[in-house]
Formats: C-alpha cells, structure tokens, sequence
C-alpha cells in the first residue's frame, strides 16, 4: 500500500498543507479530516503545497471539490501550488487550472492571498 | 405449558381408582365384616385394584411433574411422620370412642366402619406413594431400563401378603416364608440402584444424608409400632389382613432402601466436592463447544468464560481485561465490581507482560500496596492470556477470597476456559472478517454485473469506418464507460467517460451517465451542447466530490468530418500519417464546475477526415497503468505503440496495446478499469466495396 501522509503548517492567518506521498482513494480521508479541521477552527485561507506529492487519482482530487465552496463562501480559498509535472497535467485535463489558482511556489500563493487582503481591506 | 396444565383428575386410571374406592366404600358400608373366604377375597380385590389404580395414576402425575429426587423423599418423610402421628392417634382415638376396640372392630358399627375405611384410605395411599416415590427413584439415571427386577420385586410383595394372610395353616407357612425371603431379597437388590446420587449436587447430598437418616429412623419406629396388637393392625386386618401384611413389607422396603440410600450417600460425601466440579467441568465444556460454533457476540462469549470461571473453578470473581483505544477495561465481571477490578487490573498490568505471557499465571495480591482500597480481602489471582491471531488481545482474569493457592485442578480449568474463549474470539473474529469479503465481493459483482449491462455489447456498424472497442475490467469497478449512438445512417456519436470513485457507487453514476448521453444524443448532436447539458444535469445530482471525466464526439460520414469536445477526459489521440496529435480542446470535467464557467471554458474543435485518419479514445487505465517501480506506462510510450502498428487491423492494435501494458504492469495489479475505443476512416471504403462486392461475391461462388 502506498503511503500518503500531510503535515499542517501556519503561515500567519494562512494554512499550509503539505502532501507527501499517493493521494487515492484510499489515503483520500487523511486530507479530508485536514480540511475539516481547519474549517472548523475557521481557517478559511489554504495553501495545499504538492511538492512531496507522486501521485493523485480521481478520488484525490475530489476532496478538493468537497470543501471549495464552503471555503469561498466564507472568503477563503485553496491555492494550489510546487505540482510536479505529472500531477499538474492531471490537473489540467480536468480543467482545474480553470477552477483554482494554482502557483509554482508558496510564497506567490501567500502573496495572492495578501494582495487580495489589502484590496479588501481597501 | 400442556404439561404443567396436567390435572390429575382427568387422568384414566385416577377415575378407575376413584370408581374402585368408591365400590369399596359401598362394600365394606353395606355388608361390614363377614368371616366368609368370599367375602374376604372380593374385599381383598377391590382393595388392590384401588392400591393398584392409585400407583399407575402417581406415576404418570410424578412423571409429568419431573419431580426432584430430593422433593420425592422429602414427601416420603413427611408422609412417614404424618403416618407416625396417625398410629400414634388411632390407638388413642379409637380407645376413647370405643370400650372394647378388637370387639368393636369384629362387629363394627357405621362410625367405627367409616372411621377405619378413612384410615386404612390414608395408610393405603401412604405405601401407594412410597411405593411410586421409590420406583421413580429406581429408574432414575439409569441407563439399561429394568422394568422385570422391579415389577418381579411388587409381584412377591402381593403373593407375600397374599398368602401370609390365605395359607395360614403351620404346613403351608414356608410358601409365604418363601415368597418373604425373595422379597426382601428384592428389596435388597433393587435398593442397591441408587447411583443417582451421583448426580446431585454436594448440598444436595447433605440433605439427603439428613434426610434419609430422619427416614429409616420414622420406618423403623412407624414398623415397630405396627406389631400384632395394636389398633393399627386391628384396623387393617378387620378390613383386609393382607394389606396389613402389604404395608409391612412396604415399610420394610422403605427401611432397607434409606439405609442403603444413608450409607451410600455417606460413602459419597468426600468425593462429592470433586464430583460436582468434574460434572460442571463436563457440562461447561458441553456448554463451550457449542458456544464455539455459535458465538457471533463477543460480549455474551466474554460473559459465559467468566460465568464459568466462578461456577467450576474455586474462583469467588471472574473477568476479562480488555483493550479497547489503547486503555486497558474490565468487562463481563462477574461477582465483583468495576471499581475493585480496575483496581486488580493496575496491579496485574504492573506484575505481568500484556504481550508476552504465555499460560496462566498466579499472583499474590499481598505484593499488591493498594489492597486495603479493595471492596473485599482478595487474596489470590490467576491470569490467563487470551490469544486470537498469535496476538494477546486480552486477559482472562480469576480471584479467591481464599489465601490458599489455587491448585492445579484450577490452573487446568481456569487455562481451558481461557484457550476455549481464545478460539472462539479467533472465530468470531474470522467469521466476521468473511462475512465483510463476501459482502464486498457480492458487492463488487453486482457492479461488475451493472457495468456490463451499461456498455454497448457490440461495435455498430458504418461502411466509411472501421470500429474496435476493447474494455478490461479492473478487479474494484472503476467506473469507465464508453458508448456509440447512431444518430443515423450518415452520423455517429461517441462518448468515453470515467467516473471518479470505484465500486458500486461508480457504477451507479455509469448509469446515470449512460442515460444522459443517450438521450441527449437524440435531440442534439453538437458534442459541446451535449457536454454542456450533461455537466447541468449531473452537477445537480453528483455529491461535491464525485465528478465525470467525459468526450464526445460526433462523425459525419457524408461530410467526413468529426466534431468533438472534451470535459476533463484524456484527450483523443488523433493519428494522421506518421504522427499523433492530441485532441484536446479546453473543458472542465462534469460536475465540477457551475453551468456558467463550464460553458465559457468547454471548446468544440471540428476536424476534416482523410484516408486512414485514426481516433484513439482512451481512459487514464492505459497511461496511468503501473508498473513494480510504479512508474506510468505513459502517453509516450502509448503513442508509439499506435503508431507502430497503425497499418494493422484495428482489433489487432488493441490486442497489442493491452499486451504491452499487461506486460508493462504485470507485477502490479490493475488498478483501474481500461477502456480503449478506435476509429478509424475509411474514404473510400464505399467506392472500393461497391466495386469490388461483384468480385468478392464471385470468388465466393
């Protein structure tokens, strides 16, 4: 059985999640109790960081889907960033490039999420 | 219930001994005392007709009953002493009422009549009972019935009395002496049936001896006190001389069985304590193989081994030290609270290796410092391991108030318990597992079964393409679907998809899918108005999570054009020549996305066929197959493979494909369904068919 594992770091009012490993079925509940967890502790702004990532299939990428809109309707978000090649394309034929903001590193990703704080703020 | 609503009254032979009592009433009422040989014997008969009666009636009441041993002799002594008191009073009674009783008695009045008939009544149905009472006990727990030994012992008895009372004469005295001796010969014999007192139980066994000494002492006296000139015998004899005699060798009967019955019970005392546990042992053990097979219910298992602990080992308290998130719990206590168990358990976790104990071990709850705490002075404690899987998964725990050791009797019954309850979760724990495989093994068949339906059963049939489809199911379903919709004669539809999740639920979702798609099919033909219809109606009907990647597309053969789009789906491969370009224009895979950015994104492309043009529609089973190292089998790869044999029948291509990737993969399962669906265009098949058709046919002929 492939391992899958995620660690939670806090970046200011911003979460990271970091993946590690093969995001599948199997493995898929691990990253939605993350997101659950952050829900409930209101951390709506979420940076998902897949640099350690090998591989993520259908089912992993629906845990996205599950926990985008209550996020966006509390004016938060999931930014995606550092995907392999491999699992970008993944990403793009399902056309989520279309649906999240997906970055090549974190810090651009914590940098939208502050830019888009100031407008706010403004 | 029909047993316990028995009612002696409606039994036969109770009438029949109604109606002979009756006639004996009447009898000895209206013709009293007569020294005529006739009228003794017609008395005589009717008084063991009613005796006789009134025996086979008690027997079927105490069967039906199920009398316990030591009720049925209880009754017998109380009745002893009830029979006691009344010789005791007839001497006296019958004194007073009357000067001269032997007188009285030879020429009796109505009173004296009733009140001797009364008596004899009581006296008569006391041997009655007694008689029944030690016939049940002859049979009982015995394995070879032995009607003859008893019945031949009852016929002495009546020839006995019989001829003790007909054959007076010095001369013919030995025959009643005879038929004495074999009688209480009898006696002898069948009081020795008495092993069932083996089966009682030692508290039992001391009520008995009690009992049966009480007993032989009120059958001692009772015959003592029936001697030739007592009124008692005066009674009887003026009424029949022969029950006189009867109820004399009843009595003696009585007086012989109890002593052996003391005796023997006294012999069987010391043993007794062992007796009661190896037939507990034996009973429990029973009990356990049964439980072996049937135990679904852990809890109820936990229950019965600490149950059985306290009852055969000397054991005061039982329980089980369970595992449970990692915290360590007392269950199925029996004869001890939580708080004192829990308590023991700290102690016994401290003194005992959880993962490596191997057999039952003794502790000393003196080394224990917090025993004052204790609720009650437990002195000593076995522990035994209880294994499942080669694995201790809890502790089957036992404790004595006794500062004595528990004894190796207990070790070995306390340990067998142990190793039963260690099967039996095993069992349990297997039984449970397969029920879970085969329910996800039926499961997976019927969305197997779902998925075959839903895919079309054969390639449809267009004079300008050649069509090969090829589907290898995954051993999870994993929810690849593809179709053919022949809109008409000229146009075709194609539609691959893969929804995201495995099993049943995926296959469900197939054929949600399958029904948008067809009809949708027959009321639009652009591919991207058909997407953009499907991803309204399944983002409405898709949980969150779930989505559909699909492309459709549509040929038209007249203007030999294909227009095609993609949500989410792999892109076709196109094969022109020698080269291969994806097909991919933009689209967001269904359910995914709100109506409004899905159709802003989705693109159609159109493309103008040529000669040998190729469609590859594939799922992520083929590029995503893996091998040992879990490398992709790759796009790459996938391409060159198309590309090498593209001149090959189309059926041929595919085959090949699967080849190279069951190759590719076959140290690794396959983890996905695999779906692979080719076109191919054929501009001149038309032309070369209808010219050539003449010829073909002809070389046919």
């Amino acid at each position: 059985m492939a391992e899958f594992s995620t660690t939670l770091v806090d970046k200011g009012n911003i979460s990271v999640i970091n993946l590690e490993g093969y995001l599948d079925a199997h493995t898929a509940p691990i990253l939605e109790s993350n997101f659950t967890e952050l829900i409930d502790a209101s951390k709506f702004k979420i940076i998902v960081n897949f640099q350690e990532l090998a591989y993520i299939s259908s089912a992993g990428l629906g845990v996205f889907m599950a926990y985008i809109e209550k996020i966006r309707n509390n004016s938060g978000d999931i930014k995606l960033t550092n995907m392999n090649d491999k699992v970008y394309n993944i990403f793009d034929l399902l056309g989520f490039p279309l649906l999240y903001e997906i970055f090549e590193t974190e810090d651009q990703a914590v940098n939208k999420f502050k830019e888009n704080d100031e407008v706010g703020s403004k | 219930m029909e047993k316990d609503s028995f009612k002696i009254i409606e039994n036969f032979q109770f009438r029949l001994f109604l109606v002979f009592g009756g006639i004996l009433l009447i009898f000895k009422l209206f013709l009293p005392g007569s020294n005529l040989i006739i009228y003794r014997v017609v008395s005589d008969f009717l008084i063991l007709a009613t005796i006789s009666f009134l025996f086979i009636s008690l027997i079927v009441f105490i069967e039906r009953r199920k009398v316990s041993p030591i009720s049925l002799i209880m009754n017998i002594g109380i009745l002893n002493a009830f029979v006691f008191f009344l010789i005791m009073f007839s001497e006296s009674i019958m004194s007073l009422l009357f000067e001269n009783v032997n007188d009285r008695l030879n020429n009796p009045g109505l009173v004296s009549t009733g009140l001797t008939l009364g008596y004899v009544l009581l006296i008569g149905g006391f041997i009655t009972y007694v008689l029944v009472a030690l016939r049940h006990l002859f049979f009982l727990k015995q394995s070879s019935t032995q009607h003859i030994y008893f019945l031949t012992m009852v016929v002495f008895f009546v020839l006995a009395s019989l001829t003790a009372n007909y054959l007076k004469s010095e001369e013919l005295s030995f025959i009643s002496n005879t038929f004495m001796i074999l009688s209480v010969l009898m006696m002898l014999i069948n009081s020795l049936r008495i092993s069932w007192i083996a089966f009682i139980v030692k508290k039992e066994k001391i009520a008995l001896l009690i009992l049966s000494v009480v007993i032989e002492v009120l059958f001692i006296v009772n015959l003592n006190n029936t001697g030739e000139t007592t009124v008692h015998k005066m009674m009887l004899s003026s009424l029949s001389p022969s029950l006189h005699e009867f109820t004399n060798i009843i009595m003696l009967y009585g007086a012989i069985y109890f002593g052996v019955l003391f005796f023997t019970t006294l012999f069987h005392m010391p043993t007794a304590d062992v007796f009661d546990r190896k037939a507990e042992e034996v009973s429990s053990l029973q009990y356990f193989s049964k439980l072996i097979t049937q135990v679904l219910d852990f809890n109820e298992l936990a229950e019965t081994v600490t149950d059985i602990t306290t009852r055969v080992s000397s054991a005061d308290a039982s329980w089980i030290i369970w595992k449970e998130n990692d915290e360590f719990v007392s269950i199925a206590n029996k004869n001890i609270g939580f708080v004192d168990s829990n308590l023991i358990n700290r102690f016994i976790l401290e003194k005992v290796d959880w993962k490596t104990l191997k057999e039952t071990t003794f502790l000393r709850m003196r080394e224990f410092e917090r025993k004052a705490e204790l609720s009650q002075p437990y002195k000593a404690v076995a522990v035994s391991p209880l294994k499942a899987h080669g694995e201790i998964k809890g502790l089957h725990v036992a404790v004595r108030k006794n500062e004595a050791k528990f004894n190796d009797e207990d070790k070995n019954a306390i340990a067998t318990f142990s190793d039963y309850a260690s099967v039996s979760i095993e069992n349990s724990r297997l039984l449970e597992e397969s029920i879970e495989k085969e329910r996800l093994e039926k499961e997976l068949d019927v969305a197997r079964e779902i998925q075959k339906k839903i895919l079309p059963s054969k390639n449809p049939e267009y004079e300008n393409l050649e069509i090969s489809s090829l589907f290898v199911p995954a051993f999870e379903v994993g929810g690849d679907y593809y179709d053919f919709f022949e809109i008409s004669d000229s146009k075709l539809g194609f539609v691959i998809a893969d929804v995201s999740g495995k099993g049943i639920s995926a296959a469900f979702i197939m054929a949600e899918v399958k029904g948008i798609f067809q009809s949708l099919s027959k009321t639009i033909e652009s591919p991207r108005k058909i997407l953009i219809y499907a991803n309204e109606i399944l983002k409405n009907t898709l949980d969150s999570k779930t989505f559909v990647s699909a492309a459709y597309g549509l040929i038209d053969t007249n203007e030999a054009k294909m227009s095609f789009a993609r949500a989410g789906h792999c892109p076709a491969l196109f094969l022109k020549n020698n080269t291969s370009q994806n097909l991919r224009p933009s689209g967001i895979g269904l359910g995914l996305s709100d109506n409004k950015q899905f159709e802003e994104t989705l693109d159609e492309i159109k493309i103008d066929l040529d000669e040998n043009d190729t469609i590859v529609l594939y799922t992520d089973g083929i590029t995503e197959a893996k091998n040992e190292k879990l490398d992709d089998f790759g796009e790459k790869y996938f391409t060159e493979i198309l590309l090498e044999n593209r001149n090959r029948h189309l059926d041929e291509i595919s085959k090949k494909v699967i080849q190279e990737v069951s190759m590719f993969s076959h140290n690794h399962s396959q983890y996905d369904d695999i779906t692979l669906v080719i076109l191919k265009w054929k501009q001149k098949t038309k032309l070369v068919s209808l010219g050539e058709e003449p010829g073909h046919n002809r070389m046919e002929k």
